[in-house]
């Protein structure tokens, strides 16, 4: 018998409590990664090389508000733009009595390609949009999950503007981070509007990852102290202040993190209290054998350290092996496009489950250094 | 034959506090025990002799006085240094035996030397001899319900000897068990104090288990009597 076998036997005594308390565990860390996987979705929408290069330009007010297209010209002017489109949400409704149920953006589609170069159409799909003003692509996720293919008609309504589209479907697209929107022309919409000179956005592609300070300052400057001041940021700034409409969100998944964390330490501590006060006053013989108060500080904690584990390997493990093998969007009925979790994700559940084992054999561990061998002795007979 | 004293205890003294009140477990004992003696320790509840054996075997600390075992003062020694010694000089006998039931008998003699620097094929050797000298070779794999009391009893002989103590305590080691199965026990402990030169101190109430002893010493209000 060796040392790690005698805690093994020890943490065996009581199979059922066992199998609740590393059940409990993995259960409470499967929910902690579930809600950090949750968080990251929130807060870090996933991105791509590309990224690096694209700027969002965008009302200064609010990005509910419209900007003028005539700014456009200004704006191609600038130094190290390569590629430019407007760009907005058209919010459109395949019943008009019902929600939005996916994005469906408006831009300038022969920008498209150029600027998310990760987008694949087949050629003649692609032509076939271009060639057609009320025509649209649609992300392959959305049209396994409506049915749609091409040549398929339907009318848009609007949630956001006074006007409705009737739309085809030109392509099917895939290959992009969020295949789930409908791409359609910016100009139709501004047909539908009466030539309204509006936009939403503007989307740059800039030459360089070193020109775009210098870009994005120009174009904040060029339209300083004007009715439609803008706001250039970079994809990832723009995606930061997007997401800080989550931040009641975010406070939610914390404060239930924290709970759930709470929780598990309570569990895990009630169960090493027990396991330890039921085994008193064998600790008091192991004790009087020679056992030293480390030895048994040692012994205690390797158990509780071990039963943590045990439950970060089954929680943590299952939440990876659950996001990693499931179809998120189809699961989610596309409100996700990918639940992944991340090594960081893991490194964490594995620090809180070391913390949890640490924290939950505290309270006995210290009981049983301060209980003298005659104490433990004198319960004995 | 009478050896020099492994034990010499002088004026020691343990008093427990209850509030206001005290109360003297022992009061001014002196007291020697030769090596390879078989002590007995006799008297009423309460008169003290538990704590003696305990503060004999370094798990309780007296008040004042002191006690030399093999030329240490055990009183002066801090709680590692006490676990450390009661490792390699003590082996304890309990009245309820006091196995770790997840453990075979062969794993529960084996405990006590898991904290020396030896190797398992050593272990091994010593946790057989053990329960070979206690008659149980053919129990080692035996968990401490699959045997009777009497046998678990020499199952702790066997853990206490197994470390080759100089100092067996055994605490009412007969309490527990039938006539036949303490007879068994206390020839044991009379074959390791008069064949192995161990020192047993036994305290027990029973004056026929006492009489297995090579002397026989009675406690009363936490003194010593004549």
């Amino acid at each position: 018998m060796s040392i790690p076998g005698f805690v093994i036997r020890n943490a065996l005594r009581n199979k059922r409590r066992l199998l609740l308390s590393v059940l409990s565990a993995a259960v409470s860390l499967f929910l902690l990664v579930s809600l950090m996987v949750l968080l990251r979705e929130f807060t870090q929408p996933p991105t791509d090389a590309d990224a690096a290069l694209r700027v969002a330009v965008r009302n200064k007010v609010s990005l509910m508000s419209l900007i003028p297209q005539r700014q456009r010209a200004i704006i191609e002017r600038v130094p190290g733009v390569d590629v430019m489109t407007p760009f907005i949400f058209f919010g459109g409704k395949t019943d008009p009595d019902g929600g939005i149920r996916f994005g469906t953006l408006a831009i300038e589609p022969s920008k498209l390609k150029r600027l998310f170069p990760e987008i694949h159409c087949a050629a003649a799909e692609y032509e076939s949009w271009l060639k057609d003003r009320t025509s649209c692509i649609v992300g392959r996720d959305t049209a396994q999950q409506y049915g749609y293919k091409v040549g398929d008609r339907f009318t848009l309504v609007s949630g956001i503007f006074p006007c409705k589209l009737e739309m085809r479907v030109a392509g099917i697209y895939f290959g992009t981070v969020d295949d789930r929107n409908l791409f359609l022309h910016h100009k139709y919409l501004d047909e539908a509007m009466h030539d309204w000179g509006q936009t939403g956005m503007w989307w740059l592609k800039v030459s360089s990852a070193e020109v775009m300070p210098q870009v994005i300052d120009e174009i904040n400057k060029a339209f300083a102290n004007t009715a439609n001041e803008v706001r250039a940021e970079s994809e990832r700034a723009f995606q930061a202040s997007f997401v800080s409409m989550w931040g009641g969100i975010k406070f939610l998944i914390g404060s239930i993190s924290g709970f759930v964390l709470l929780t598990l330490v309570m569990v895990t501590a009630s169960t090493m209290s027990m396991a330890v006060r039921e085994r008193f006053r064998e600790l008091a013989i192991l004790k009087a054998l020679g056992f030293r108060r480390r030895d048994l500080f040692a012994l205690i904690l390797a158990e509780s350290f071990g039963l943590a584990a045990l439950g970060a390997l089954i929680g943590a493990g299952g939440a990876w092996a659950f996001y990693t093998g499931m179809d998120v969007p189809r699961a989610t009925h596309g409100i996700f496009v990918t639940l992944e979790v991340t090594p960081q994700m893991l490194g964490t559940a594995a620090l809180v489950a070391a913390m949890l084992g640490i924290v939950s054999c505290l309270a006995p561990a210290i009981a049983v250094a301060r209980m003298s061998v005659t104490e433990g002795l004198r319960t004995l007979d | 034959m009478q050896h020099e004293p492994i034990v010499t205890i002088r004026h020691l003294s343990k008093i427990y506090r209850q509030g206001e009140m005290e109360i003297a477990a022992l009061d001014d004992v002196s007291l020697d025990i030769a090596r390879g003696e078989f002590l007995s320790l006799m008297g009423p509840s309460g008169s003290g002799k538990s704590t003696l054996l305990h503060i004999i075997a370094g798990v309780d600390r007296p008040t004042s006085g002191s006690c030399h075992v093999g030329g240490i003062d055990v009183t002066d020694l801090d709680e590692s240094q006490l676990a450390d010694w009661r490792n390699q000089n003590v082996g304890f006998v309990f009245q309820s035996f006091n196995l770790i039931p997840v453990l075979t008998a062969f794993e529960n003699v084996e405990l006590p030397l898991l904290l020396m620097d030896l190797s398992s094929s050593q272990r091994r050797e010593l946790v057989n001899t053990a329960l070979e000298l206690v008659g149980l070779a053919d129990r080692r794999k035996h968990l401490p319900k699959q045997m009777s009391g009497g046998q678990e009893q020499r199952v702790a002989i066997a853990r206490a000897i197994a470390t080759d103590p100089r100092l067996i305590v055994a605490d009412e080691p007969t309490g527990n068990l039938d006539s036949a199965s303490a007879d068994t026990v206390l020839e044991i402990l009379q074959t390791l104090s008069g064949e192995a030169g161990k020192t047993v101190i036994m305290v027990t109430h029973d004056p026929r288990a006492a009489s297995h002893g090579s002397r026989t010493i009675h406690l009363e209000k936490g003194k010593l009597l004549p």
